[in-house]
């Protein structure tokens, strides 16, 4: 091998060009804008039919930027998402709106899936 | 007994350098909380730290433009400084009529701050066509007196007899500077190279008064801009000043073995 090759001048930079490569890669086939989860309420049941609200983001504001409805199993899913730091609530007749919950992403439109589900205080009947 | 000496030595270098790297360890803290920096009493450790701030940078502002403007002015910077500085520390290094006031219009020039000589650089690179350029930007920082002298010191050290046979064997004047003078200087290159790059890097004044378009900001001047956008987000703004400053300290970190012996050389030789 080049002794210049071994140079930190060459391996650091190398380094790095590889790392944010390898990231790029990885964010074009994450950055799908999907964002999914469940909704249940206090008892953690499904709750179907239920609007779930996407707010996005803007400096210190968060606006909404769509709605959705749970199927019948608690399940809704956004697509298009092209933000980074969201907001996501639900609200469903007679058990008012769930907590805010705040989804902070590594980067614009990437798919996520909800880990715990967005969650009413009240019980269905 | 000395080792004592050595201990107690090292122990006070060591709270040395905690009370100089302090500042950065609150900025980084405070890049990766959302804590307030008043916030009392002050934590020491950071609580839930997260990386989010730094998405927040990235995204909020054209980040990546700002970052890509700032290398391509230091990257032209670098290279004005390595070229003309060279030259230029190699001429000094001759006897020529008036050298001495040459070195004294040197030395008293370095006396004049930035600011004073702003406008008549403001018209220069506007009468040459350079404002709201990558060149323009770069243009009072492609030679500093500095850096002249540190490739002056540099180059006296290489014995003449050395650029004798150079001659000899039929060198130019220039192939005497790129082939023999450069490559034996490796120290004074380095340091050119990191006071180019992190003045460049730093330059807030200039480019404000030369860029007519956001799109030919630099990172500082996105720092101001930031600043203005998001008042009260502690985490975020100093997760800008992190990054920010990332590249020079990298840039540092690469060079400074060569940076301090091109310093302490120009310092005995000049």
């Amino acid at each position: 091998m080049a002794p210049w090759l071994k140079s930190r001048w060459v391996t650091v930079p190398l380094a790095i060009a590889l790392t944010v490569l390898a990231w790029n890669a990885y964010v074009a086939i994450n950055a799908g804008g999907k964002v999914e989860g469940r909704v249940v309420d206090a008892a953690g049941r499904p709750v179907a039919n239920a609007s779930v609200i996407l707010l996005e983001r803007h400096f210190v504001m968060h606006n909404e930027r769509q709605r959705t409805r749970t199927d019948g199993s608690g399940y809704f899913q956004f697509t298009g998402n092209d933000n980074h730091s969201l907001q996501l609530e639900a609200e469903a007749a007679g058990l008012g709106r769930s907590e805010r919950r705040a989804v902070r992403l590594w980067f614009r439109a990437q798919n996520v899936s909800l880990t715990e589900p967005l969650q009413f205080s009240a019980q269905l009947p | 007994m000395p080792r004592r000496r050595t201990f107690l030595r090292h122990a006070n270098l060591i709270g040395i350098c905690a009370v100089m790297l302090l500042p950065f360890y609150w900025v980084l803290k405070t890049a990766v909380t959302n804590e307030n920096i008043y916030a009392y009493p002050p934590r020491l450790l950071p609580e839930a730290p997260h990386l989010f701030n730094f998405v927040d940078v990235w995204y909020f502002i054209p980040f990546p433009r700002y970052l890509l403007n700032s290398f391509i002015v230091s990257a032209l910077v670098v290279a004005g400084n390595i070229a003309f500085n060279a030259m230029a520390g190699y001429a000094l290094t001759k006897n020529f009529p008036a050298k001495r006031a040459f070195l004294l219009l040197f030395f008293s020039c370095m006396l004049i701050p930035f600011q004073a000589t702003i406008i008549p650089a403001y018209l220069i690179t506007s009468q040459l066509g350079l404002l709201n350029s990558y060149l323009g930007l770069a243009f009072p920082l492609l030679s500093t007196i500095v850096c002249i002298f540190v490739f002056k010191a540099a180059f006296e050290a290489v014995p003449q007899s050395l650029i004798d046979a150079a001659r000899i064997d039929g060198l130019t004047e220039w192939h005497i500077i790129l082939r023999v003078l450069l490559p034996l200087s490796k120290a004074a290159l380095a340091t050119n190279v990191v006071l180019a790059f992190i003045w460049s890097w730093n330059a807030f004044l200039w480019p404000l008064i030369i860029t007519r378009e956001p799109t030919m900001q630099t990172l500082p001047l996105g720092l101001a801009r930031f600043l203005s956008y998001l008042e009260d987000t502690t985490g975020a703004l100093y997760a800008f000043a992190v990054m920010v400053l990332a590249p020079s300290i990298f840039v540092f970190l690469m060079a400074q073995r060569e940076f301090i012996r091109g310093l302490t050389s120009g310092a005995t030789k000049g």
